[in-house]
């Protein structure tokens, strides 16, 4: 079902995340490759949108401009009540370090780090007490299930678990919007469906914000919105029904 | 960010391993080399430095304690009148030929003690006593210099310049810069033996009195025998150490070899260290891309490259301490002052800081976009 975006976009401040006539091209040399051409984008506080669209549409360039990784070339962006356009490096940084939780499709967690210490990455980052971060980092780490793998290495883990800690490392330092690329693209069908479950539940319980970039339209009932991104634009958004998670869930 | 830092250090031993290896070796080869350097160039001294004398006197360019220039003996009592000298004696140093059993001969260097203070004389003595040079003929050898004399025995006699002396006890470990093996004895025989008028002499050799200023006793000295030099023991080692430094030019070739060795060693450290980094860009992007400012990504690098440092170093210092226990002799002491330890911990630790820095543009052009692209 498609919705008029232009009667159901909320406002600027009224969203966790709002992007408004984005470009973006990536240039090498003499080749300018256009990738995003006019991406307007509205999510409300709380909400969990799907970006989804064919391969090289531009989701993962358009999740790291609203990520604060990546810099539009013209169009204005806001995530997190902070108006992106001029903020230097440094306080891009400090952006994505406080407000901001990342989810990579390939995890990336730290080699050398325990799981209790990868998930708690953030928060040194943050310069958090060491005790407080070490609970709120067992915290987290029990509500994704692995508690008892603090002490594990990253290396003894499977695709999965890496995941779930993943998840945990980007709510650890509560960031009211989480970024996903592709969380599930490195996962069988089953934990899949597991970590996007999971995904759903913490993200959900907190209020967090989220916005997933994925082309996998089994995981698509997650979601409150799709935006379907083709050709550097929004081309088409869905509702999904409210219940689509009741009942698939109760299947 | 330690806990951080150290985990993500210790999480990749075979790249750890080989930039320990490289500080330890750089530790290792600047200290044994420097070492081994203090210890050749210390025994320029020797005499001076065991030889119980608070202050040298001597002629007035007097330079090296083993090439003396004869100044009269009988100055020894103006000297002995000088307020602070508790005594003075006058004391030999001078070449003579030895002849070997085998018909050869080597050149050895006579040093002639007051028969009586024996001031100045033989120690470290492991066979008979100081005061059997008192005997007819007698003289005191070293056991180190054995093979070049062709492993002389207690009681046997040789000649020195023609003259008969027996040899009536042995040191160990009295070896000097020269290839010269020292020959101690009475001053008299001493005098026969080099061939001196009686009245020369080399050197008097002061003892002060407790509590006297050594440098106020010096100027006392050159006042009543103004065409005589007196110098405080350290003074006179070190000039005599001075005398091979500036004419052979051995400070700079062993310095040489020491930093070409320090800069083997740090190229390994730097190396590694920057391999290190090169390979864990993708976690360095990860931080940059979670918000890890610049400078936290640099202080993990630099904390480190203080580990590396710190734990190279002792270890480094550790196996120094083991060589020089194990290795150190007469004929090669290994001397390692505590300046050049201290010293070269602290280069070390420089050109770690410095060289973990070298991936500075690296990092610096890091996209986080990377991980995201990955
Ligand atoms: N650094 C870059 N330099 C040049 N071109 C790039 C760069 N990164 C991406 N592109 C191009 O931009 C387009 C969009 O890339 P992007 O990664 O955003 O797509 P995507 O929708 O995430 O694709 P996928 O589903 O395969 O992950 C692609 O055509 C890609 O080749
Ligand atoms: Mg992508």
């Amino acid at each position: 079902m498609t919705v008029d975006r232009a009667t159901d976009a909320p406002r600027a401040e009224d969203s966790a995340v709002w992007a408004e006539g984005v470009h973006k091209a990536y240039r090498a040399g003499a080749t300018v490759t256009p990738v995003l051409c006019g991406v307007d984008l509205a999510v409300r506080r709380g909400e969990c949108v799907f970006l989804a669209g064919p391969s090289g549409s531009g989701k993962t360039t358009l999740l790291s401009i609203l990520g604060c990784i990546l810099s539009a070339d013209r169009g204005r962006v806001r995530v997190a009540d902070e108006e992106l356009a001029g903020l230097d490096e440094p306080r891009r940084a400090a952006l994505r370090r406080h407000r901001i939780g990342f989810v990579f499709q390939r995890f990336h967690l730290i080699r050398g780090l325990s799981v209790l210490d990868n998930v708690r990455v953030p928060l040194v980052l943050r310069a958090a007490p060491p005790d407080a971060a070490r609970r709120r980092a067992l915290d987290l780490l029990d509500a994704v299930g692995l508690a008892d793998m603090a002490r594990s290495h990253p290396r003894n883990l499977s695709a999965g678990q890496c995941q779930r800690v993943a998840i945990a490392r980007a709510l650890v330092a509560d960031p009211p919007v989480i970024l996903a690329d592709e969380p599930t693209a490195s996962l069988d069908a089953v934990s899949g469906q597991e970590t996007m479950e999971l995904f759903h539940r913490l993200t959900a319980q907190d209020g967090k914000t989220a916005v997933v970039v994925t082309h996998d339209p089994r995981i698509f009932r997650y979601a409150d919105r799709v935006f379907h991104l083709d050709g550097g634009r929004i081309v088409r958004t869905e509702q999904q029904p409210s219940d689509a998670l009741a009942c698939t869930a109760g299947v | 960010m330690w806990s951080l830092a150290v985990h993500t250090l210790i999480a990749d031993r075979g790249k750890l391993l080989t930039a320990l290896v490289g500080v330890i070796f750089s530790i290792v080869l600047v200290n044994v080399q420097g070492g081994l350097f203090v210890g050749l160039i210390r025994k320029a001294g020797l005499l001076v430095d065991q030889g119980e004398a608070d202050i040298w006197v001597g002629h007035k360019r007097m330079h090296n304690v083993d090439f003396a220039r004869d100044v009269p003996r009988r100055w020894v009592h103006r000297i002995r009148t000088v307020p602070g000298v508790r005594r003075a004696e006058p004391y030999l140093v001078g070449f003579a030929d030895m002849t070997l059993p085998s018909g050869g001969f080597e050149q050895v260097l006579i040093v002639g003690v007051d028969r009586v203070s024996l001031l100045g004389g033989a120690w470290n003595l492991t066979r008979g006593s100081a005061e059997a040079i008192l005997q007819t003929d007698g003289v005191i050898l070293d056991e180190c210099e054995s093979e070049k004399l062709e492993h002389p025995r207690m009681g046997d006699v040789r000649e020195l310049n023609g003259r008969r002396a027996r040899i009536v006890a042995m040191s160990n470990g009295i070896m000097g810069f020269l290839v010269t093996p020292y020959v101690f004895t009475t001053y008299e025989r001493a005098a026969e033996y080099i061939g001196k008028e009686p009245d020369a002499c080399s050197y008097f050799l002061v003892q002060t009195e407790p509590g006297a200023d050594v440098a106020q006793v010096c100027a006392g000295i050159r006042q009543v025998a103004p065409r005589l030099e007196a110098f405080s023991r350290n003074e006179y080692s070190r000039i005599s150490i001075d005398y091979w430094m500036t004419r052979t030019g051995l400070g700079i070739s062993f310095g040489a070899a020491t930093l070409l060795g320090l800069l083997v060693g740090m190229i390994m450290v730097a190396q590694t260290l920057y391999a290190l980094v090169l390979d864990r860009l993708g976690e360095f992007g990860t931080l940059k891309a979670i918000g890890a400012t610049e400078r936290q990504v640099y202080s993990i690098l630099l904390i480190q490259a203080f580990i590396m440092a710190l734990v190279g170093s002792i270890l480094g210092l550790g196996i120094v301490s083991g060589i020089q226990y194990f290795y150190s002799t007469p004929q090669a002491p290994i001397m390692v002052p505590w300046g050049l330890s201290l010293g070269s911990c602290v280069l070390v630790l420089a050109i770690c800081l410095v060289s973990s820095l070298l991936p500075y543009y690296r990092i610096r052009k890091l996209d986080p976009m990377m991980v995201l692209q990955s």
